[in-house]
């Protein structure tokens, strides 16, 4: 039998007593042995209600991987403070302390970018005893504003993805777990940054005592390792610290210049309907400068610690390569969860050598995605929008810049707070629906508002759920459309009998526009939703010809609809200028939308060149079939494209006109030309219409030349039977150019 | 009742003729489930939960359990506490145990049958 303590403890009378009177506690360790002993191997002691299985689920104490209450360094917060861990100030040796304090500002910046890619407060910016306990440090002025600036950063971050909701996967980014997030003091934090840096300002003005010293500075600013070298060489030591001295309060001045800049552009963000969003790109420009700045400063600065053979600096948290003072991520253990946190690893402060990615380079990409959702023009235009969000996930965005980008487009369930999507819907098909004030409370358009509101915020998503959920919403607007198409359809019956009123007809026609506007979107979403599985390599080579099959039915049905709409447009506007003689059409907007037709349709051209090519290669044995053995090709086809099939997204068997259209495919079979052919030479005629939008422009080249050179492949492959063909995604990431090669 | 038993035997224990005192030792023990039970473990902490299954090598399990640590190295010292759930207790870092019980099951509960 394990041997039991039967020790009593002393201090029993300092723990909880149970409530109830005549109560008291009994020692029965000696009863519990005995009561094992008499017990046999693998019996336990339990009630009715035991179950074995959810006991496996106990946390088990003493065990460092679930008991995250064991003792590790200091028992708490106070405990590490009074043992000096987080001295204030950090050295009374004012050299010792400036090159402290910036260490923990590159720390912290650190710690606040592994924050924000998914790992926990706690763990992170809250392992900071400084930023847990600020009011330590109120002698100490940079340090104390910038750590209520950081703690002002943090809340107002969460506050931005929480009411985003977009944390479906960084579960840990809004938990707080009880940690110190007060709001006020902390807002205090900007105007006492502001007054640290116009002393840090003075000070720098001190250091440059002579004209001489100042052309020095400016002009080798950039260069700082060939100062450096030069007043070592020169063995000019006054210099050289003058400039070291120079360089650590140019240092700091940057640190509390990007953190208050970054606090104030997120201040502008939030403005509703996008008022502060120029002001928001000030900001961010003096954040990017100033990043620039603390890089080559501190890059200067770590040359000394090189120079005395420290060579720890290969994914250093700090641009010294010194460990930081007054961090354990060990303190709040506690407070994350009943189990530990996972053992997370810092992002290193600059890249160094392979490393992947640094906390500069994460702030730098932040920098640019915020500073292009504030370049956004907030027009009340729904394809303008949609492209925009398209474009924007192409740079792959975390989580912060995607969640300031969905607050943005959604506030209050309207566009950017201000257009409702009656609106917005009315006027991509060039209507006006002032005057039906009663269609704002027509329930299909509350409901199309919902499900507008929900497609917003799901293309703002990362990208797997987004496809996820794009699958699952396609059965909704489905739904919907059917619905809709049935009641618009009555009411079509009533505005073609005579004696209706003049305005239920409008309503009527207008709801039925709409509802050919959702087929569209309808088919929108499906193209985005195949799309996407490119991006996230779904498919397999073998799947290609079924993936470009459904694309191209796809994306044929929403160029006719999209079309459709256009012809729509100018016969709306056409009637208009009829009634009004100085009326003046949108043209601009005709051929925006004509030209994003013509692409939907070189699109389908080369999905379709592409579908008969590898159906021609499969069927002539040169190319891999999607027969695998474990799956039938039907199988797969459902496993893929089954909630498009739900979605009647086609209404036909689709699975069955797969087959028959590529069974016979040939590669001598003149459409694979002619597809590709006509691909290339709209895509001539797309070049000329987006000269102006260099995006735009790029994808367009990338699209001639999968045309191009598929020509080129089929030619050679039509020659020589013996040829290997790949598929890769050269000159598009979604539209795959065949590469040929001997063997 | 899940009865977790590979030698075969049973657990129902007999009932004793002699008064509650004279029950076997297991039979105590079951009468103990579901109280609150609170155990100190080796580095100073103590766990207060229902006590809900124990086996024969002495590893105990609490349910809804509140964990009491102190602030301070030294002691006396100010305690905090949080809530665990269900906990798994080793024997080996026992140090002590005691149960909630009314004065007069006190005596029944230390004495042991040899």
């Amino acid at each position: 039998m394990q041997s039991v303590r039967e020790e009593e403890s002393s201090s029993i009378d300092q723990e909880p007593r149970s409530c109830g009177d005549n109560s008291v506690w009994a020692h029965v360790s000696p009863l519990l042995s005995a009561a094992c002993s008499d017990l046999n191997e693998c019996e336990l002691i339990h009630g009715d209600n035991f179950n074995l299985f959810a006991a496996m689920s106990a946390l088990e104490i003493m065990d460092p991987k679930m008991d995250s209450g064991m003792v590790s360094t200091f028992y708490s917060i106070d405990e590490a403070i009074e043992s000096g861990f987080a001295p204030v100030p950090i050295s009374s040796d004012r050299t010792v302390d400036v090159q402290c304090i910036i260490d923990i500002m590159d720390h912290l910046l650190a710690c606040e970018a592994t924050w924000h890619m998914g790992h926990s407060l706690a763990q992170t910016v809250f392992s900071c005893i400084y930023v847990l306990r600020p009011e330590r440090t109120s002698s100490h002025a940079l340090l104390h504003s910038f750590c209520r600036v950081i703690r002002a950063t943090c809340r107002a971050l969460v506050s931005v993805v929480s009411d985003a909701r977009t944390n479906e996967e960084e579960d840990l980014f809004t938990m707080t777990y009880g940690l110190p997030f007060n709001g006020d003091e902390d807002g205090k934090g900007l105007l006492l940054l502001n007054a640290v840096e116009e002393t840090i300002c003075r000070q720098l003005r001190a250091c440059k005592a002579t004209s001489s010293k100042r052309r020095v500075f400016e002009a080798r600013r950039k260069a700082n390792d060939f100062v450096f070298v030069v007043c070592r060489m020169m063995q000019n030591w006054n210099l050289y610290k003058l400039i070291r001295n120079w360089k650590r309060a140019f240092a700091k001045l940057c640190y509390a210049g990007y953190v208050f800049h970054f606090l104030h552009a997120l201040n502008c963000m939030r403005r509703p309907q996008g008022r502060g969003l120029e002001l928001a790109r000030k900001h961010i420009a003096y954040c990017i400068a100033e990043l620039e700045s603390v890089l080559s400063s501190v890059e200067f600065l770590s040359l000394e610690t090189v120079e005395n053979g420290k060579n720890e600096m290969e994914e250093s948290t700090t641009g010294s390569g010194r460990h930081p003072i007054g961090f354990d991520p060990n303190l709040n253990k506690r407070l994350s969860a009943p189990t530990p946190p996972r053992a997370i690893k810092l992002l290193s402060w600059k890249k160094v050598g392979t490393s992947k990615f640094s906390a500069i380079d994460y702030y730098v990409k932040l920098l640019h995605n915020l500073d292009q959702i504030c370049a956004f023009k907030l027009e009340p235009d729904l394809d303008a929008v949609l492209q925009f969000v398209v474009q924007f996930q192409k740079s792959r965005p975390d989580l912060v810049a995607r969640a300031h980008l969905q607050l943005l487009l959604v506030q209050d369930g309207k566009l950017y707070g201000r257009d409702t999507f009656l609106t917005i819907c009315a006027r991509s098909l060039a209507l006006d629906v002032t005057k039906n004030h009663g269609l704002h409370l027509n329930e299909y358009i509350l409901q199309l508002n919902q499900l507008m509101i929900n497609l917003l915020k799901i293309l703002c998503a990362n990208t797997p759920w987004q496809r996820r959920k794009l699958g699952k919403i396609l059965n909704d607007w489905s739904i919907f459309n059917v619905q809709m198409g049935i009641t618009v359809g009555h009411m079509m019956q009533q505005v073609t009998t005579p004696r209706t009123p003049k305005n239920g007809d409008k309503s009527a026609l207008i709801l039925n526009h709409i509802y050919g506007w959702l087929e569209e979107q309808i088919h929108w979403v499906a193209l985005r939703f195949l799309v996407l599985g490119f991006d996230l390599k779904l498919y397999s080579p073998s799947e290609y010809c079924m993936v470009y099959w459904y694309m191209y039915i796809i994306l044929w049905k929403l160029a006719e609809k999209a079309h459709f709409r256009v012809l729509i447009i100018v016969h709306t506007e056409e009637q208009k200028a009829k009634k009004k003689e100085d009326y003046s059409r949108d043209m601009a907007r005709e051929d925006r939308i004509s030209l994003w037709v013509l692409l939907l349709k070189c699109q389908t051209s080369l999905a379709q060149g592409l579908t008969v090519m590898i159906a021609a290669l499969r069927n002539e044995g040169m190319c891999l079939k999607s027969q695998g053995p474990f799956n039938t090709e039907n199988e797969k086809f459902v496993q893929h494209f089954g909630l498009l099939q739900k979605a009647s997204l086609p209404k036909y068997d689709a699975y069955e006109s797969f087959s028959e259209s590529t069974c016979h495919a040939r590669l001598d079979y003149l459409p694979v030309y002619e597809c590709f052919r006509d691909a290339q030479k709209m895509a001539k005629e797309i070049k000329v219409g987006y000269a102006n939008d260099p995006d735009k422009l790029a994808e367009v080249v990338g699209l001639e030349q999968v045309a191009e050179h598929n020509i080129i492949a089929v030619n050679l492959l039509c020659q020589d039977r013996c040829l290997k063909v790949s598929f890769e995604f050269i000159h598009h990431p979604h539209f795959a150019t065949a590469v040929v090669r001997r063997s | 009742m899940e009865q977790v038993d590979a030698g075969g035997s049973t657990t129902t224990v007999a009932a004793s003729t002699s008064g509650e005192s004279g029950l076997d030792p297991i039979a105590r023990v079951r009468k103990l489930l579901f109280r609150q039970m609170l155990v100190g473990i080796k580095d100073g902490r103590f766990f207060l939960g229902s006590f809900h299954c124990i086996d024969k090598q002495g590893n105990i399990i609490l349910q809804d359990t509140v964990e009491y640590r102190s602030i301070r190295r030294s002691s006396p010292s100010p305690t905090e506490q949080r809530c665990l759930g269900m906990i798994l207790i080793p024997a080996s870092c026992r140090t002590s145990c005691h149960v909630d019980c009314s004065i007069e099951e006190q005596l029944s509960l230390i004495q042991l049958k040899e």
